[in-house]
């Protein structure tokens, strides 16, 4: 079989599997709130005669959200970092790649959350002159983190021009 | 421009401010001469009223001060709480020339400085310049020194001599659009609510005099209406002559110049290197009607800017077609046919428009079953009616095409717009693509760049059609992500 001419590639580097775990710990929070939420509702609510069978249900969905979507957020978060671009790619059901050449980078800014800490991750932004968004990498480790950033900064600066 | 001297404002501004802040302060001032009348009167309250608007003026004036200095244009301003605004010269984007009838009385104009990169409140506003000097100033910031030579204060739509012709100019035929514009439309939604209370009212009256009278009453709705249709046919047109009287479109050597307005004339010039492409929208009205218009995607302007992002109003397809085919250099983006975006795209347009007017349909169609009414079923077939011909619209709509280093791209049927991007200006890629349409094998390409909404977007492309406009564009970014190395 010949491959088609016109295909992007995957980004290169798969972020940290610590962030599957992290994923999963949020996730299952959310649903966690979710079902406690339907829960008190139930226990409240004793007219409607359904209530047990929605719970179940959303028992079920939840359960289901915490253990697919992040397996699935980690097959699809990839990222890579040229000399001359930058390229992400990540979501889940919706899958979004960008491509942002290093000339047009305007700022890097690296965030770490309380529970990004918990498991030594964190987040690179990486924004354009555009208004449609920045380039978003999560689930780095810390100090692979800082390493690009530093590089970045350095490519950008060494680019030069206004980044529009 | 004497070199990095603090200059003032020009000091018939004096004779501005007062206006102005009088027209801030109209309520408070009406409270205190009610208030000073009915207290039997403190000649304070008075003096206040009217000294207090001088003053301000007066305070407003001696701190406001400006210069041009190591590249950079600076702003001084404020009393109490002092602000110093600063840019440099080469970010300057554009330039807004604005005068409202109180300056024009004076000979006045207010300039706007577009810097881009933040909001409005990075603009740097020089309130109240004389219009020479406005002009000079003008001239100096964009580097358009051709322009200083011959620009005189010629009115708005006169061709200097040296430039071409405008690209677009004020016909009175443009008048019938008028009508089709969202403002025609919010001001025809405000006399048909406020008309509709009023008829409300008549009618009660008519019913409580007697019967007979109701054949009057038919009549005095009918001309109610006739008369409603008038005021807002003369609202709009008069709306839109008010903003848009002897507007032109005018190429100088590096700039663009669109001017227009009756009683605040505004002049906005824009930077050629910064332009990055046109959009040409088509609202439901407009193309009804055959019109169109026109806006710039200027580097640094954003949406919230978008005033000055206008080239032409409302104005019949062909001048638009023909204008943009200026602003650009060539007319294929504008004019030229778009390629289609395939079988799969087409399907979803269907699928889209269909799902959602198929559940409320299928609904409805339940009800008549189960017993309602059977001229129900009217509804379940106008809804589908409808969703079909937005989709018949949505696909034939539906386009891109890479011509002559721009990316042209179509959609939408109620709000319609083709855009057209130069590649130079693209600042990198986005594809998005749901797990639908990895199925369909169809992917939503985006150009970002610095201006406008901030992207291009080509709806639904084949997921290998958008790689390949992405790299006829900018092979050396994207070359390299190319699962197999460029050929």
């Amino acid at each position: 079989m010949t491959e088609p001419a016109f295909v992007l590639r995957d980004p290169a580097h798969r972020v940290s599997p610590k962030a599957r775990t992290l994923w999963q710990l949020q996730c299952g929070l959310t649903a966690g709130i979710g079902v406690i939420g339907l829960l008190v509702g139930a226990l409240v609510w004793r007219e409607y005669d359904a209530r047990w069978w929605v719970l179940g249900a959303a028992v079920l969905v939840g359960a289901a959200y915490a253990v697919v979507v992040p397996r699935w957020r980690y097959a699809v978060h990839r990222w890579e970092i040229t000399d001359t671009a930058v390229y992400t790619q990540r979501g889940w059901w919706a899958r979004e790649r960008r491509i942002a050449p290093m000339s047009r980078v305007q700022t890097v800014d690296l965030a770490q959350g309380p529970i990004d800490r918990l498991f030594g991750l964190s987040t690179l932004t990486v924004t354009t002159a555009s208004a449609a968004g920045p380039l978003r990498i999560e689930g780095l480790d810390r100090p692979l983190a800082l390493e690009l950033s530093e590089r970045l900064t350095r490519n950008a600066e060494a680019a030069g021009g206004d980044a529009t | 421009m004497s070199d990095g001297q603090w200059l003032r404002l020009d000091p018939r501004m004096l004779l501005v401010h007062p206006i102005d802040e009088i027209r801030k302060y109209v309520v408070p001032l009406l409270a205190a001469a009610v208030f000073g009348a009915t207290q039997g009167g403190n000649p304070l309250f008075a003096l206040a009223a009217v000294g207090i608007p001088l003053g301000l003026g007066v305070v407003r004036y001696l701190t406001t001060s400006y210069r041009i200095a190591d590249g950079r244009v600076e702003l001084r301003r404020g009393l109490l709480n002092r602000q110093l605004l600063s840019t440099p010269i080469d970010r300057v984007r554009t330039i807004d020339l604005e005068s409202t009838p109180i300056h024009r009385l004076v000979g006045l104009t207010t300039m706007t400085i577009g810097t881009g990169g933040g909001g409005l409140s990075d603009n740097l506003k020089l309130d109240g310049l004389e219009a020479g000097d406005a002009q000079q100033l003008r001239s100096l910031l964009l580097a358009d020194s051709a322009v200083a030579a011959e620009e005189t204060e010629d009115d708005a739509g006169a061709t200097l001599p040296g430039l071409p012709p405008p690209a677009a100019a004020y016909e009175h035929r443009w008048l019938r659009f008028a009508p089709f514009t969202s403002t025609g439309i919010v001001i025809f939604g405000g006399v048909v609510g406020g008309g509709t209370q009023f008829l409300g009212e008549i009618d009660i009256d008519a019913d409580a005099i007697a019967e007979d009278l109701a054949a009057q009453a038919t009549v005095v709705v009918l001309a109610a209406v006739v008369a409603l249709g008038l005021i807002v046919l003369a609202l709009t047109v008069l709306g839109y002559l008010v903003t848009n009287w002897e507007f032109t479109l005018q190429r100088h050597p590096d700039t663009w110049h669109v001017s227009r307005g009756l009683l605040t004339t505004r002049e906005t010039t824009l930077d050629v290197d910064r332009l990055a492409g046109v959009s040409v929208s088509e609202p439901p009205g407009l193309r009804l009607a055959r019109g169109a218009r026109l806006s710039a995607i200027v580097t640094g302007l954003d949406k919230g800017q978008s005033g000055s992002a206008v080239l032409v109003p409302p104005a019949p397809d062909a001048v638009v077609r023909r204008a943009a085919a200026g602003v650009l250099g060539t007319d294929r983006p504008v004019s030229g046919p778009l390629e289609k975006h395939g079988r799969a795209a087409v399907r979803r347009r269907w699928a889209r428009a269909l799902l959602p007017a198929a559940v409320p349909a299928i609904y409805l169609v339940a009800a008549v079953v189960a017993g309602a009414p059977a001229p129900l079923l009217v509804l379940p077939v106008l809804l589908l009616a409808g969703a079909a011909a937005l989709a018949a619209d949505r696909v034939r709509s539906l386009g891109h095409a890479v011509v002559d280093g721009y990316l042209v791209t179509r959609s939408g049927s109620l709000l319609r717009h083709r855009d057209a991007l130069a590649s130079g200006h693209v600042i990198g890629w986005t594809t998005t693509d749901t797990w639908f349409q990895r199925r369909a094998g169809l992917t939503t390409l985006a150009a970002t760049t610095a201006g406008g909404q901030g992207k291009v977007e080509a709806l639904d492309l084949p997921a290998e059609r958008a790689v390949e406009v992405a790299h006829d564009l900018t092979p050396e970014l994207v070359g390299q992500f190319l699962a197999s190395p460029t050929r």
